[in-house]
């Protein structure tokens, strides 16, 4: 889909063509599949869960705030429930007595839905190697995208959500449970690790610690 | 120790003679007073009620498992109980410990002393299995009641990975939902008065005012809250066991993690109480940037409260503009320190590294900018009605009050109480900057909010005084323990490469002894009692938490409102929950 924007001072000018059938046609019909307008919509509009169990969740508020702004990303629209919301950051360390809870609150939220892991306790446990933690919570759930960092950087967490709005965009899910193919089909994610290390590998001068 | 502490053992000494088994130097030069334990409930009852200039305040009250331990203080003792207790009136902390030589310990619990004591005897008994008769609940309060052992005993796992992979099977999370239902009559709350049913409502653990994982039972009767019973432990992250573990160097970062919008703040007690362990003295310059870095966090703290505390009342802007100031202050925090919210910045002889050039703009810039900022804020928040409406006159406690129940800070302030231990007992030089410590004089939610405001004033000129007054010199100790050890001392001959190669890889070697250092941080008074076996590594660390007591007084102040007021009171607590559980 093409669309722009005239700047409301814009000297106004001749109107080009010949406003013809086919040019009013060509204007104003958009054609695709139904599957991807679906998932081109809920791309552009995750709801996320008003959910946090530590540190990370105070870095994922200030995404929230105006200087980074996650309503960039149409996802600033935080439900208090679970059951109206698209995506559950798990923005936090997993604790052994919060974890039937966190599975709890998970299986109510209605499908499609989304996890972000955000931070290294989700992601792993992190620095938390300790008998009330649980090493990620992906031991007891599905986790989509991993944001590493203790806490991530909102910027960092921000990216995240644009790596899930990407995956969101491509997934392919099934609009009818009768006719065609069933199942979900998820496109592949290759760590960022990977694809970036070409690029981070050419920074040859680390700008030094004594200078603001 | 000072005249006056003999004077209060020997006072005890006459009392109890026998009773009292000895008395044990420390490096904090606290009295420190071994008591049987059989007398305890006296004893603890004559410091706070009968003496002259009594011991009002049940400060902490925690445990050691001694059994592994090589440098005995008591022999016998398999697991000791600490009580530690402040006058006001000495500006004086006290330490009473109590020895327990069987398998099955036990001791009187003084609940009917302090009824703050309530939580910490279940801390205790969760972590330790210390038994303590006649306490009116005892139960796991941290760990889930499914657990099994006691996390701080010696003898268990610290490690996850030690105790098999995590799994969470339907049986068992329906056993763990279960186990999570609440049952007035478990807590002796009756379900209904003479003429009205009582309602049960549960908030939390997942719940937007709740700032974080927290569990409150309310019992209403109709409107109002009959009482709140906290369930805590979901946030229990076993900061305390992580102490026993890491080296003195390599648990400051976890340090961060313990109240985790006071970044450095939570560094500042640890490295001061490790530094007196060791006998460090600090540079003056390290002394004023630890001081400078923990007002910019004090006020970070403080602008997070401000926006939810005002979220939580229904205003959604001021959240929006305080953490846009919050970004002002981190773009300073990360040139210094290169992180935002955990620098883990501190270390034992003073701070990572020295001020990069170009600080004094930056921070010369932030004062100009925030006091302007305030007075908005002034504007918008503490002098519109509806905020005044929902806040004035709602939680309101007394300083006796206050006192009873071990609540420092802001809190305490707010009652009218002029007590702030940058004042009181200075650290790292404090006596040596101009500031008040701003008071109000009803104890209501309005008036915590308006000490904190006040507070972020007197932090800025505080920090003001750090930018103006900037000693030179090396921003690190050259003592021998000081870590990571300055790297011009290393080629200097074989000894010299041998000690800066073992206090790199396995860290300083603390000597035997303990000590306790506090401060005043964001919430109240952050403070951490270090025990040292004479290794590489704490024997027992014990972090005393200003929100822990905080949370324990909320049903005090809570009773009789509404659940709207409730909240308010929430935020104007001021607590965190990883401050909470630790």
């Amino acid at each position: 889909m093409k669309w722009w924007t005239t700047k409301a001072n814009d000297p106004t000018t001749v109107i080009k063509g010949n406003s013809s059938f086919e040019e009013t046609v060509q204007q104003s019909v958009v054609l695709t599949t139904m599957e991807s307008m679906v998932a081109w919509g809920r791309k552009n509009s995750i709801w996320p869960f008003n959910f946090g169990l530590s540190c990370c969740y105070v870095e994922m508020a200030t995404s929230i705030t105006s200087k980074y702004d996650v309503a960039r990303f149409g996802a600033e629209v935080i439900r208090g429930t679970p059951r109206e919301a698209d995506m559950m950051i798990v923005a936090g360390t997993v604790f052994i007595k919060m974890a039937p809870i966190i599975k709890r609150l998970y299986e109510q939220m209605m499908a499609p839905r989304w996890i972000i892991a955000m931070g290294a306790c989700a992601s792993s446990g992190g620095m938390y190697d300790i008998y009330s933690v649980v090493q990620g919570v992906d031991k007891f759930m599905p986790v989509d995208v991993y944001v590493p960092g203790c806490p991530p950087r909102p910027d960092a967490f921000l990216e995240g959500i644009v790596l899930l709005r990407d995956k969101v965009g491509k997934e392919k899910r099934p609009l009818n449970w009768v006719i065609g193919p069933q199942g979900i089909v998820r496109p592949d994610m290759p760590a960022q690790r990977d694809l970036k290390r070409a690029e981070r590998m050419k920074m040859t001068e680390i700008r030094p610690p004594d200078e603001v | 120790m000072t005249t006056t502490d003999n004077d209060i053992i020997s006072e005890l000494k006459n009392k109890f003679g026998e009773a009292i088994l000895m008395v044990q130097p420390t490096r904090d030069e606290f009295p420190t007073v071994w008591v049987d334990a059989a007398h305890i409930a006296e004893v603890l009852k004559y410091l706070k009620n009968e003496i002259s200039k009594p011991y009002k305040m049940l400060y902490d009250l925690t445990a050691i498992d001694e059994q592994a331990k090589v440098h005995k203080v008591h022999p016998g003792s398999k697991f000791t109980i600490v009580y530690l207790l402040l006058s006001f009136d000495r500006n004086n902390f006290i330490r009473i410990k109590v020895p327990l030589s069987s398998d099955k310990p036990s001791v009187t619990s003084i609940t009917k002393i302090w009824p703050a004591a309530n939580w910490y005897e279940r801390e205790v008994y969760d972590m330790f299995g210390v038994n303590f008769e006649g306490h009116p609940h005892l139960r796991r309060i941290l760990m889930p009641g499914t657990w099994k052992g006691h996390p701080l005993q010696k003898c268990h796992p610290a490690r996850a990975t030690e105790m098999g992979p995590f799994q969470l099977p339907e049986d068992k999370q329906d056993e763990e939902q279960d186990m999570l239902k609440f049952k007035p009559e478990e807590w002796g709350l009756s379900k209904s008065n003479d003429d009205e049913e009582f309602m049960f409502l549960n908030l939390g653990p997942q719940h937007p005012g709740t700032h974080g994982v927290l569990r409150l039972v309310l019992q209403l009767d109709g409107e109002s809250i009959v009482n709140v019973v906290p369930d805590i432990g979901f946030h229990h992250r076993g900061a305390e066991k992580m102490g026993e573990r890491q080296s003195w160097h390599t648990y400051i970062p976890y340090t961060d993690r313990v109240e985790y919008l006071g970044g450095v703040m939570n560094n500042f007690p640890y490295v001061m109480c490790v530094e007196k362990l060791a006998g460090i003295q600090i540079p003056d310059r390290a002394k004023v940037i630890r001081i400078m870095m923990s007002e910019l966090f004090r006020i970070s703290s403080h602008l997070v409260w401000y926006g939810t505390f005002a979220q939580d009342l229904g205003m959604m802007t001021p959240v929006f503009l305080t953490f846009y100031d919050r970004e002002k202050l981190f773009g300073i925090v990360e040139a210094i320190t290169g992180d935002r919210m955990h620098p883990n910045w501190f270390r034992i002889g003073g701070v990572a590294q020295d001020l990069p050039n170009g600080w004094e703009k930056m921070v010369k810039d932030f004062l100009d900018y925030f006091p302007k900022r305030l007075k908005e804020y002034d504007k918008m928040v503490m002098r519109n009605n509806i905020f005044k409406a929902r806040t004035v006159g709602i939680g309101v406690y007394t300083t006796e009050e206050a006192i009873e129940w071990g609540v420092t800070g802001a809190g305490l302030r707010a009652t009218g109480f002029e007590w702030d231990f940058r004042k009181k007992q200075p650290y790292s030089g404090y006596e040596q900057f101009e500031f008040d410590i701003p008071t109000a004089q009803n104890g209501d939610c309005y008036d915590r909010a308006l000490v904190r405001v006040e507070e972020m004033r007197q932090s800025l000129r505080i920090i003001q005084q750090c930018l103006d007054n900037m000693p030179e010199g090396p921003y690190k100790s050259d003592h021998p323990a000081t870590t990571p050890p300055i790297k011009k001392y290393t080629m200097i001959h074989i000894e010299t490469l041998i000690n800066h190669f073992l206090n790199v890889t396995w860290g300083p070697v603390i000597p035997a002894g303990e000590a306790f250092v506090g401060v005043e941080a964001t919430k109240g008074h952050n403070g951490y009692y270090l025990t040292s076996d004479g290794s590489t590594g704490s024997y027992r660390t014990r972090i005393r938490t200003p929100s822990f007591p905080h949370m324990q007084f909320v049903p005090e102040i809570s009773r009789g409102y509404t659940i709207p007021d409730l909240l308010a009171i929430l935020g104007s607590v001021d607590y965190v929950l990883s401050d909470v559980d630790r």
